[in-house]
């Protein structure tokens, strides 16, 4: 693995990555993004410029037009086994129970019965739902299901743990909490997965959260920024002189 | 996967009488089909035996048949309808000639069909019963295999990336995503299909191939040859006996499995999915938990791995496609070279030339039926959907009346011919009866859709019984309507050939139209040069009017009625 100016190791590089759609218009790059390990990367920009696109290439869930994924010096082919993805409409199975979505990743990597059952149970504590394993996702909130989402993803204990604005489709109040809770999970020793990438749209939850910030431009998606956050202490109080500085700046950036 | 559901503690009953209930109903199976096969009869003997007795077996047989069927056209639609949502390429085969098939008069190409798998068994008594089948199959396969595209062409995109970056693929690709997801469109569609397989159950089992006529014991055949003697009290019995079946299938077996289905609905919210109440009460059998832990439920897993593997090969392999795809071609190869055959080696016959004003005849009656079926369908189903509480049985009167075969109304016909309807009014009463349900229950699938936060913006909008019927109901169902009208009309030429000509006590009963000459070259001149022409004079109509009428109205309504914004 090369090293990286912050001297995290890179866990996982896009080189000359392109996307186009029908084969004319381009959409996507040509861009290189690094992602290191242990980081907690943010992917932010208006709508149009690619940046969930950006993220189903990284997670294996879409071939780029052009340009490659490597993980580790390996060229990525197919989906990214590395790698866990959490949903913006949270993509829950409605025919499975709480505890079935989560332990489903497991049953398809053929991780034995009761093994699964244990790994599934020790998530859906960790994310704070334990209590309903049973219940199915109609009977939950909207911010119950992502829980479910991000507990089904953790689950599989990746690498890199890849999330789709998920906190979009939730309240203010459920976001914050939800933001928190991802944040202290990604501090937890019980967490296994220590590199996150997160594609947003809002500059103030990107400021928030991130080690790093890369601000995309639209039309086509290319980078405009990559903002270094690791000097900013935690945790970062909302209107906060440090903060608002840094937030107006990247306004700036977008503007 | 099991359900806790039912090991609810508290409330203990007595499971004795659900167990004995369980145990005599199995033994009577057993009965059945040993007195079944006890009374099978040579499958090229003249005439059945009418005895009312005899009732129980014939149908039994006739469910056996529509049942394996059943089984075949179910896995023909999985694997043809996930081919064609998966790959784009497919979806251009599939979806054109699933679209000319469906439409195509099936009940016109049962004598080639016959032809080929009697030839192919040398007219043993299998080779007539995988006629019989296949015939079935023919009348259940196409809305299935649509249900099963259109369910997985609406899978929310997600949800399908999430089940790739899960890593489900192969079998548990089958089990987790695909069966479920298609699940309570297949429910719905096999309503319609168990409904046409018992409406074309006369016409499955006596079969004919020119001079040769084969009979084969069962329901079907036990009302045709009542109403052909004219026994009419035989004729109700065996109806009773149909009615009795599919009001028993539908408490027993749809009604149930409608329950069991929402839980695989893409619903944002709702009820806790509920376990359907005949399976609460059978489960309190200590009979049927034993069966199911011991038998059922690993067999069924057993089962659902194999089917998960057999359609995932078949989709997965080109070399199968093609295989699967090779019977039909040579039948069709074999259609062209026998129609060629015909027309070359023999002089033109002078049928021919009234052909085009019988189909110009036939095509007003159509016509007619499916704008009826219409007018009729809307209102009806606004009505059911104003009051939930009716959906249900609605859907039950509905399942039931449209497996009732058409030749048992010819009775009644027959009656209201001799008070002085007159001939046309009976063929337009008969077709209609055939097409008006396959409108009204698309219209009333599509009404089932519609958001309740629509219907309650329009009642806040002050919008009158009849301005919520104009602006949100009939908008709202028009794509059903259509796709309704659609099936209907393709419906509507099977009832030509069923309904212009009838055979009833004797006396042949006949209007002018293209079903009614193909069927008298058929069965009374056996002129074949007319049965090919006017098949192929009705194809070509069939396929013009899809592509020029139906296709882009069909396009026009959805994409403008679509209920998603």
């Amino acid at each position: 693995m090369s090293g990286s100016a912050d001297g995290r190791e890179v866990l996982l590089r896009a080189q000359q990555v392109e996307q186009f759609y029908d084969r004319r218009i381009r959409i996507l790059g040509p861009l290189d993004l690094d992602v290191h390990d242990g980081e907690f990367l943010t992917l932010v920009g208006p709508s149009g410029c690619g940046k969930s696109t950006l993220l189903r290439i990284v997670a294996g869930l879409l071939e780029p037009t052009a340009g490659s994924i490597e993980i580790g010096g390996v060229p990525l082919v197919g989906v990214n086994r590395d790698a866990a993805m959490v949903f913006q409409s949270f993509a829950l199975f409605p025919w499975m129970s709480v505890v079935e979505n989560v332990a489903l990743g497991l049953e398809a990597r053929g991780m034995p019965p009761l093994e699964r059952l244990k790994r599934a149970e020790k998530y859906i504590d960790l994310v704070g739902l334990s209590g309903y394993e049973r219940a199915f996702p109609k009977e939950l909130s909207r911010g119950m299901k992502q829980l479910v989402g991000l507990a089904r993803a953790l689950a599989l204990e990746p690498e890199l743990l890849c999330m789709d604005e998920p906190f979009s489709a939730l309240d203010v109040l459920t976001a914050r909490a939800m933001r928190d809770l991802v944040l202290d999970l990604w501090q937890s020793p019980a967490v296994k997965t220590k590199s996150i990438l997160l594609v947003t749209h809002s500059i103030e939850e990107a400021v928030a959260l991130s080690d790093r910030v890369v601000v995309l431009r639209a039309n086509p998606g290319r980078i405009a920024e990559v903002v270094d956050l690791t000097g900013l202490a935690r945790p970062r109080r909302p209107g906060s002189a440090e903060v608002s500085e840094v937030v107006d700046r990247m306004y700036g950036l977008l503007a | 996967m099991p359900h806790d559901a039912t090991r609810r503690p508290g409330r203990k009953r007595s499971s004795l009488p659900v167990d004995a209930g369980v145990v005599a109903a199995l033994l009577g199976l057993v009965a059945l089909a040993v007195f079944a096969s006890a009374s099978l009869r040579p499958h090229d003997a003249p005439a059945l035996e009418l005895r009312p007795a005899l009732l129980p077996a014939y149908l039994a047989l006739s469910l056996l048949r529509l049942l394996a069927a059943y089984i075949f056209a179910l896995l023909a639609a999985l694997a043809v309808g996930h081919a064609a949502a998966r790959s784009p390429a497919a979806r251009r085969v599939v979806l054109p000639v699933l679209d000319v098939l469906q439409s195509v008069p099936i009940l016109g190409f049962f004598p080639v069909a016959v032809a080929f798998f009697i030839r192919v068994t040398a007219g043993s008594a299998l080779g007539v019963e995988a006629a019989a089948v296949f015939l079935i199959f023919t009348c259940m396969f196409w809305n299935l295999a649509f249900g099963v595209y259109e369910s997985l062409a609406t899978l929310p995109e997600d949800v399908g990336l999430a089940a790739r970056q899960l890593g489900l693929r192969g079998a548990a690709r089958w089990s987790r995503l695909v069966l479920p997801a298609v699940f309570p469109n297949l429910v719905y569609n096999s309503l319609l299909s168990w409904a046409n397989g018992f409406y074309f159950l006369i016409a499955s089992e006596i079969i004919a191939v020119g001079p040769a006529r084969y009979t084969l014991p069962g329901l079907g055949s036990y009302l045709a040859q009542s109403v052909v003697v004219g026994r009419y009290d035989q004729t109700v019995a065996a109806l009773l006996c149909l009615l009795a079946v599919t009001a028993a299938m539908h408490l027993l077996v749809w009604g149930p499995l409608e329950t069991y289905a929402e839980r695989f609905h893409f619903d944002e919210s709702g009820d806790r999915p509920q376990v359907p109440r005949v399976a609460r009460v059978l489960m309190r059998s200590q009979v049927v938990r034993g069966l199911l832990g011991r038998v059922v439920v690993p067999g069924a897993e057993a089962g659902f791995r194999l089917a998960g593997r057999t359609l995932d090969a078949i989709a997965s392999r080109r070399g199968l496609q093609a295989a699967v795809a090779l019977p039909p071609l040579v039948l069709a190869a074999l259609a062209v070279r026998h129609g060629y055959h015909t027309f070359v080696d023999a002089p033109l016959s002078p049928a021919l030339l009234a052909l085009p004003g019988d189909l110009l005849l036939s095509l007003l009656r159509v016509g007619f039926g499916v704008g009826a079926s219409a007018l009729l369908a809307v209102p009806l189903a606004a009505l059911v959907a104003s009051r939930p509480r009716l959906r249900t049985p609605a859907l039950a009167v509905i399942q039931v009346a449209a497996s009732v075969p058409a030749a048992a109304f010819f009775p009644l016909i027959v009656a209201l011919v001799a008070r002085g309807l007159g001939l046309e009014g009976a063929a337009l009463l008969l077709s209609l009866s055939t097409m008006f349900w396959y409108v009204l229950f698309n219209v009333m699938g599509a009404a089932a859709t519609i958001p309740r936060e629509m219907n309650e913006a329009a009642r806040s909008l002050g919008l009158s019984r009849l301005g919520r019927l104009r602006h949100v109901f009939v908008p709202a169902v028009l794509p059903g309507l259509v796709t309704g009208c659609l099936t209907a009309w393709g419906a509507g030429w099977n009832a030509m050939i069923l309904c212009e000509y009838l055979v009833v006590d004797g006396r042949t009963y006949a209007v002018r139209g293209i079903g009614a000459s193909l069927d008298r070259a058929t069965y009374e001149v056996a002129d074949p040069q007319v049965v090919a022409a006017s098949l192929a004079l009705m194809v070509t109509l069939i396929v013009a009017v899809n592509r020029a009428f139906w296709a882009p109205l069909y396009q026009r309504v959805t994409t403008r009625y679509k209920l998603d914004a």
